[in-house]
């Protein structure tokens, strides 16, 4: 070392090589710590969906909360392409081919954007079959009981009620006005009296289960329906909408369906739980696409030379992981 | 120490260049896509109706485990990083696994505990036998149900 360090300045010797902490730049240091920590906060969200999934009495099925397999997959691909891109950009930028790695960026933010797009449709399917996370729009009971049928016969009120105060109505509006007296007659009425003539009888339940099964018929119910010999089906009491309606290919078609006006409260056994874990786990992961295709709209502001190699090496960091956080997701929710 | 520093410096220097090559990550590419439609396999019921749940569960797992270190390892250039990797990585996959098994007691086992009302309500019962069982438990349905008014009134008394 020097032999009078204090004439050199403050730091230190003329012959001292400083050495950083880590052989790579602070940037990309603090995106693997950033990413460490990620790791934990996905990590917890993960443990959480998974111990109330494995730990619920019930869970529903795919698809009785109408959750396509198809649009995972596909979303899975598409952000594996995007992966792809932005790992090519970075080549490029280190080749200093800024127009090519520009390119590539835009190609990568166009994907992420089609995540959105297919996400956004998903949410959109399930908030459509009144599959909400949270009241007042959520109308998820757990189970078909009387206070699932009380809040179908306020909501059949509620919608009586509008009708008729409508003071010249249209063809359309008495049609609906009946079929609202009908499912009130053909349902709630029948099933409500069942209870309450005689409580400990199976038959009031079995209505109830029924008036559910016709206002939102589960998928699973039914295929485990039709797997079952039919013999057995047609010995028991218990009457599915699929057996009165012919609807052979795709979902049964409930009430609901058929009738997307109507709104009526349905019943999911474990729905709520779902719900809550699909929108929160889904979200978080879409909120970083969000961070992640604002960051992709800065960096295409700048010219990706060799200069700024080492901020798209760590945009692409980021990018990664949140796609390895859906290669996760994706068996998690939609598969399993 | 200054000519040590310079060599850890030329080394990493020269594994740099090993960054992979466009050809790499096209393969790479290709294999995830394999692997997510392997995956996919699992949704259709020639699979379903052959393989039990558990090993499809276990199969899925692996593919993602598969899919992530392919990313981590190739996309993420962990490949071709010093040792600092694993002072990053190694603690806080611990923690994450560490993370997930705390929430058991407190939530999983928690959430096995039904009361008797849940259960009957419970989605594993299939409605048809749930018609029939109903039969046979009528009355030890009711006794639980007039137990659970009694209760219900205390509270309020």
């Amino acid at each position: 070392m020097s032999d009078n360090p204090k004439d050199d300045g403050p730091s230190h010797g003329p012959n001292f090589d400083y050495q950083p902490a880590l052989p790579i730049s602070n940037g990309k240091t603090f995106m693997w710590l950033f990413l460490s920590t990620e790791i934990m906060f996905f990590a917890a969200l993960f443990g959480t969906y998974l111990v109330l999934r494995f730990g619920a009495i019930s869970w529903p099925s795919t698809h009785d909360v109408h959750l396509a397999e198809i649009w995972g997959a596909t979303n899975t691909f598409v952000l594996i392409c995007s992966s792809v891109t932005i790992v090519l950009a970075l080549e490029a930028a280190k080749k200093n081919n800024a127009s090519l790695a520009k390119s590539w960026m835009i190609l990568t933010t166009l994907l992420g954007v089609v995540f959105l797009g297919i996400k956004m449709y998903e949410y959109k399917a399930k908030f459509s079959h009144s599959l909400y996370p949270q009241y007042p729009h959520s109308q998820i009971y757990e189970k078909a009981d009387v206070y699932y049928s009380q809040a179908v016969r306020k909501r059949l009120a509620v919608l009586k009620a509008e009708l008729e105060n409508t003071t010249d109505r249209t063809e359309a509006q008495n049609e609906q006005l009946t079929l609202v007296d009908s499912i009130s007659l053909d349902y709630v009425v029948p099933a409500e009296k069942a209870i309450r003539e005689d409580p400990a009888s199976p038959a009031g339940r079995i209505l109830l289960l029924e008036m559910a099964d016709a206002i939102y018929p589960r998928a699973s119910v039914h295929d485990q329906h039709k797997r079952s010999t039919h013999a057995a089906a047609l010995s028991s009491n218990f009457h599915l909408a699929s057996t009165s309606t012919p609807a052979a290919t795709g979902h049964v078609q409930g009430l609901n369906d058929l009738y997307p006006w109507l709104k009526l409260p349905i019943m999911i056994p474990g729905g709520n739980m779902w719900v809550s874990t699909y929108f929160l786990l889904t979200g978080f992961h879409a909120l970083h696409v969000i961070i992640g295709l604002i960051a992709f709209a800065i960096m295409l502001t700048k010219t990706l030379g060799t200069s700024n190699a080492g901020l798209i090496e760590n945009v692409g960091l980021y990018w990664h992981f949140v796609d390895l956080v859906w290669i996760f997701l994706f068996p998690l929710l939609y598969l399993f | 120490m200054a000519s040590e520093v310079t060599m850890s410096a030329e080394t990493a220097h020269d594994d740099h260049p090993g960054h992979g090559s466009t050809g790499l990550y096209l393969t790479v590419f290709f294999a995830l896509c394999i692997l997510t439609s392997l995956s996919f396999l699992t949704y259709f019921d020639f699979w379903r109706d052959r393989v039990s749940v558990g090993v499809s569960r276990t199969f899925m797992m692996a593919v993602s485990c598969s899919k992530a270190m392919l990313v981590i390892t190739f996309f993420m250039h962990l490949k071709w990083e010093t040792n600092w990797k694993w002072m990053l990585t190694i603690p806080a996959s611990l923690m994450s696994i560490f993370l997930m098994i705390v929430l058991v007691p407190d939530i999983g086992l928690r959430m096995r505990h039904a009361s008797q009302d849940r259960m009957i309500y419970a989605a594993e019962v299939q409605a048809e036998e749930q018609a029939d069982h109903s039969h046979e438990s009528e009355d030890e349905h009711s006794e639980h149900s007039h137990e659970a008014e009694h209760e219900s009134e205390h509270p309020s008394t």
